[in-house]
């Protein structure tokens, strides 16, 4: 290759890492929400995103039709629709299996409940994949729209023959995601409901002193958490296929975005998933395309063993 | 987990059984069955004797397994070795794998090792399928199917794989019954505590993943045998790691029985559901694991194994009542003659504490603090709360390093050695709040103090029964300790601390919570543990029942030492009324 | 104001608090005194529902408290200062003290509490934008008061406001309780260490001593009662 082609190379891969990233760590925030901030372990997050992406394909399939969405619009509609949908089954799901091992009730077990919800949510994540794959079917899917194949093609660059493409989608629903990050951190930070799940996060039992129901804050920043991060999924849906199993992977990937961020902090969580995604297009540069996981996984493990802390954001203080 | 239960006999009667059954079996397809559910009867006991014992939940036991089976059907596939030999290697680098794994990875705790564990087999998955290994078959033998262990009749493999479980439990079983496995129950109650006891947790964390990872590799290679083809998602897939835990967990962790029920109910039963229904509802073999997973979260968080034990042993108490709860006696001075300190000359001094200060966040919590304990005296250090007092002992046995100052034990530094090092050179510890092992007995609790000093098991059970007869617990000896009064834990933490053979003990709040008779009881028993030339040091906010036991009082407040001196001078110092009374009550006085 | 009537506590089979009785009128000052473990924390902590009570009642205002939710117990106008501070470390000191004034008549109020939060502890107005967890101790305990006076409450209980401080910011926020209390009648029921300055402030005092009350009083009956410095130094 010329050197030209390496540059092009490269920032096709930065462009590409940016993008993915950018929905990462929209879905980083949602697991922030559940691991950072309230310190319950959500095995099945990436389930809750396979939901997520499911729902906007249904939800894209019955809106698609319809003049005031048209194709265009649809796919983002439809992936934010899903934030509602999911946080009511994330409501549900705490309400009935989560709140039973975590906050006040998690406190009292082994180790804080974690054990319990390590396992508790690896069941729940189970149900959820292999349930979907009873009701969605095994066959990988995808929404497809004009925009996910049509990219903006930027260059010639410095006189030489470097051409850029960004597809167009994939640009959207990187803003898009930006867009819900900003609104809920807005949220989180300025609101009376936002504080009061700060502060249930923050000192639980304080928090029943202020006069703040406490299992409710947890089961809406649940709710929000999964929410969050099915907005993600949907948001990806409409340039990657998937499938029911498709959860396990981000959960690594979600995880890793999180510690790296700093547990606790929304903005971390965000800059973690960005740098995850561009760790994995990046990895291209020099690994075949199997091993780009593999390069995640990786990552998370250097991350956790060496700076638990995270690299963004203040060290947890609840450790 | 009885000490007393026989558990062989069991064993030999499961096996027997299993085989008879096997041999009226002739449906290859039930052959299979019954073989799988002894596969994940032995991966369940693999990831059993990790995370049930020491608590270190595994998510990632599919990178031993996978890595066993590729191994075995490489290996014959590229060089024709036979997996008679395959599967003994596949043991040695699953061990290998494990000693590997654990060493970077012991450094987390809790929910971020779980997650560690589960890179390792998805980060193999992907590797694998790079290396070009989506499906690799075993080559069948034509000529001599026996030495590569191919047999037409699918209940050999039933007899081989039951001799995979019989072995696994009997290791299980040796494991468990020795300190290896005690320790691991000490490391998954309380690893700092452990520590305190004197227990290398790292080292016994790295034998259990060795022996894990082997167990799992051994057992994979064998499911390669059986299935003949290897993919990476069904050796290195989140189903495997999470098959392996849930059979243990559903059966009941921490137990030789657990993986082993929870193998036999839950596979065929997953099995029968895939045959039955996968047309119409492909992933129903995953749903009924997350269901089984989730019940047994809500309703018997340990398993059946336990669930079924604590109603039986409820049943057995209602019925026997009428046996009152054993009180504790007075220390039976003759049988602790054992816990004599040798080297006893008056006076001498034990600990030497100079300077030494320790900060939290610009807070000084232990400030300048310069102390002399001499051999057979009992100290009290008292103060008011968040004076400081925990601090100073959690820098005397180690748990933290002091910013500034020395801690002299027999004239020897003790400065930066591990908690474990410090209790074998003689510093026992006791907890604010006390840790049992709960569904141990008394006498299980405290035999894991004692093996810091002991050269065998036999030794240590020996120390054990001295120190709980000591303490004047030997009526409760095999008691539960969940099942015991706040003055028998107690009792039985300084038991524990005490068969340790120290030559100081650290006593942090022993009193709290116990009242009249109980304290009086306690007294006597240190007095005696004292007579014996143990040095003993006390932590106690309030001076009551203290000025009736302490030779001497060391009073902190602010971190620093305020007073010190005999009971009647240091209630009367004013510095320290002042600190306890507050200054009024002097001015107003 | 607030009628404790025969309280009865345990932790796991052992009984902590064994028939504590206690009032407090409207505007007064009372004091808990008593030596660690007899069960003070745990007192106050079975008031906010923390820890559930096994028998007696509590009442606030004729109102049946132990019938509410922990988390509703606040509505009534009943202000917990906790033991140890227990401030919100990752919200600032202002949303500290907005979290304070979660209930309705706190919001009603808010104006007006945080003028006087701010007049009583300038340090809280300077360090509005701060972290609570960067604050130091004293600073903290400054903070879970306001805290607690930002919910306009009727009822103020402190838990050892001066644990943990050097003596001068003890003496420090010492004063301002009294002054808080003089300027606006609130009634407080206050759990100290520092059993001399406590009880010469409090119009009566109670000494908790093994989970049960064994001595009540004012300040004259209860200096002048050995039985108090024996709960304390044992001699």
């Amino acid at each position: 290759m010329s050197p030209a082609q390496h540059i092009e190379n490269f920032l096709q891969l930065l462009t590409a890492g940016l993008l993915t990233g950018a929905i990462y760590g929209l879905m980083c925030v949602g697991l922030s929400v559940i691991f950072g901030v309230m310190r319950v372990i959500n095995f099945a997050q990436g389930e809750f995103m396979m939901l997520g992406m499911y729902f906007a394909y249904y939800i894209f399939g019955s809106i698609a039709g319809y003049m005031v969405f048209g194709d265009l619009v649809a796919p983002f509609v439809a992936a934010l629709a899903v934030g509602p949908a999911v946080f009511l089954v994330g409501l549900v799901v705490h309400k009935g299996l989560v709140s039973q091992v975590t906050g006040i009730s998690g406190s009292a077990l082994e180790a804080e409940g974690h054990y319990a919800q390590l396992i508790l949510t690896l069941g729940i994540s189970l149900i959820l994949a292999n349930g979907g794959l009873i009701v969605f079917g095994s066959a990988p899917v995808s929404i497809s729209t004009p925009l996910s194949s049509t990219p903006w093609v930027v260059g010639p660059l410095y006189g030489e023959d470097i051409l850029l493409f960004i597809n167009q989608g994939q640009t959207i629903a990187a803003l898009v995601a930006v867009g819900v990050v900003v609104a809920f951190a807005a949220l989180m930070a300025n609101s009376r409901p936002g504080r009061a799940l700060r502060a249930a996060a923050d000192n639980p039992v304080a928090a029943v002193y202020m006069g703040i129901d406490v299992d409710r804050a947890y089961r809406i920043a649940f709710g929000f958490g999964v929410g969050i991060t099915a907005i993600g999924g949907g948001l990806l849906a409409s340039t990657n296929p998937f499938q029911p199993y498709v959860g396990i992977d981000y959960v690594i990937v979600m995880y890793a975005g999180v510690v790296l961020g700093g547990l606790g902090s929304l903005r971390g969580a965000f800059l973690g998933g960005l740098t995850i995604g561009l760790v994995q297009q990046l990895s291209a540069l020099f690994l075949p395309n199997q091993l780009q996981n593999t390069a995640i996984f990786v990552c998370f493990l250097l991350i956790v063993l060496l700076r638990p802390q995270g690299l963004f954001g203040r060290a947890a203080r609840r450790a | 987990m009885s000490r007393t239960g026989r558990h062989w006999p069991w064993i030999a009667a499961f096996a027997l059984a299993y085989g008879a059954l096997a041999l009226f079996v002739d449906n290859q397809y039930y052959q299979l069955i019954m073989t799988v559910v002894l596969v994940w009867a032995v991966m369940g006991l693999a990831w059993n004797l990790l995370s049930g014992y020491s608590g270190l939940i595994s998510f990632g036991h599919a990178a031993f397994f996978g890595l066993g089976a590729y191994f075995v059907a490489l290996i014959q596939l590229t060089w024709g070795i036979s997996p008679w030999y395959g599967i003994p290697l596949a043991a040695l680098l699953g061990g290998v794998a494990g000693l590997v794994v654990g060493v970077p990875t012991f450094r987390l705790r809790g929910h971020y090792f779980a997650l560690a564990m589960l890179a390792y087999p998805l980060a193999l998955l992907y590797v694998f399928e790079w290396l070009g290994y989506q499906e690799v078959a075993v080559p069948m033998v034509r000529d001599a199917p026996a030495a590569y262990m191919q047999f037409d009749d699918g209940r050999v493999y039933i007899l081989i794989g039951l001799g995979f479980v019989v072995a696994s439990m009997l290791i299980t079983r040796l494991v468990e019954r020795s300190r290896f496995g005690m320790c691991l129950l000490a490391i998954k109650q309380d690893e700092t505590a452990a520590e305190a006891a004197g227990i290398d947790t790292l080292a016994w964390k790295l034998r259990a993943i060795v022996l894990s990872g082997a167990m799992a590799a051994t057992i994979g290679g064998f499911y390669a045998v059986v299935q003949l083809v290897v993919t990476p998602l069904s050796v290195f897939g989140v189903l495997v790691s999470a098959q392996a835990l849930i059979v243990a967990m559903f059966g009941g962790v921490g137990t030789v029985w657990g993986p082993v029920i929870g193998a036999v109910t839950l596979v065929p039963l997953s099995a029968w559901l895939d045959a039955e229904f996968a047309e119409r509802l492909p992933g129903i073999q995953g749903v009924i694991y997350g269901v089984a997973i989730v019940a047994v979260v809500m309703l018997a968080p340990e398993g059946l194994f336990w669930k079924v034990r604590d109603i039986v042993r409820r049943r057995r108490a209602a019925s026997a009542r009428t046996e009152s709860a054993t009180a504790a006696t007075p220390a039976a001075a003759t049988r602790a003659d054992g816990f004599r300190v040798a080297d006893v000359r008056a006076g001498r001094t034990v600990l030497t504490v100079n300077g030494l200060s320790k900060s939290f966040g610009g807070l000084r919590a232990v400030d300048a603090v310069s102390l002399e304990v001499r051999q057979g005296e009992i100290v009290g250090i008292i103060g008011p709360n968040g004076a400081g007092k925990t601090t100073l002992f959690n820098l005397l046995n180690g748990f933290i390093a002091p910013d500034a100052g020395e801690v002299l034990l027999d004239g020897q530094s003790i400065l930066g050695k591990a908690p474990n090092r410090i209790c074998r050179g003689g510093v026992g510890r006791t907890f604010q709040i006390v840790k049992p092992f709960r569904r141990m007995s008394i006498a299980d609790n405290v035999v894991i103090g004692a093996y810091v000093n002991a050269g065998s098991d036999d030794d240590a059970r020996a120390l054990a029964t001295a120190a709980i007869a000591a303490v004047g617990l030997g009526d409760a000896a095999e008691s539960i300790a969940g099942s015991v009064s706040n003055e028998q834990l107690r009792l039985m933490e300084l038991a524990r601390a005490l068969a340790s053979r120290p030559s100081i003990l650290l006593l942090d709040e022993i009193f709290a919570g116990l009242a009249g008779a109980e304290v009086e009881r306690l007294m006597q028993v240190i007095r005696g543990l004292a007579a014996l030339g143990i040095t003993i040091v006390i932590i106690e906010h309030t001076m009551q029942a203290m000025v009736q036991l302490v030779d001497r009082f060391i009073v902190l407040d602010h971190g620093a030492v305020l007073a010190a001196g005999s009971p009647g001078a240091v209630t009367r110092d004013p510095a320290v009324i002042e600190a306890y009374l507050g200054r009024k009550w002097l001015e107003d006085a | 104001m607030l009628e404790i009537r025969n309280l009865q506590v345990g932790y796991g089979g052992r009984p902590v608090l064994t028939g504590v009785s206690l009032t407090v009128e409207s505007g007064e000052l009372v004091a808990v005194v008593g030596p660690n473990g007899a069960g003070k924390t745990t007192l106050f902590n079975a008031v906010s529902g923390i820890v559930p009570s096994g028998g007696g009642t509590i009442r606030f205002d004729g109102d049946d408290v132990l019938a509410l939710a922990p988390c509703e117990r606040p509505h009534l106008g009943i202000a917990h200062v906790p033991e140890g501070r227990q401030v919100f470390p990752s919200l600032t000191v202002l949303e500290n003290l907005q979290m304070g004034a979660y209930s309705a008549a706190g919001r009603a109020a808010w104006e007006e509490s945080l003028a006087r939060v701010h007049a009583w502890f300038p340090v809280l107005a300077e360090r509005g934008g701060q972290l609570a967890g960067t604050l130091s101790g004293g600073e903290q305990q400054m903070l879970a008061i306001g805290r607690g006076l930002a919910s306009a409450p009727r009822l103020l209980m402190l838990d050892e406001p001066s644990m943990g401080l050097a003596p001068a910011v003890a003496d420090d926020i010492f004063e301002r309780i009294v002054e808080i209390h003089r300027s606006t009648r609130l009634s407080v029921l206050l759990v100290e260490q520092r059993v001399a300055e406590a009880l010469s402030f409090a119009h009566r005092g109670y000494v908790l001593e093994t989970g049960r009350v064994i001595l009540e009083g004012n300040h004259e009956t209860l200096r002048a009662d050995d039985r108090i410095r024996a709960a304390y130094l044992g001699m």
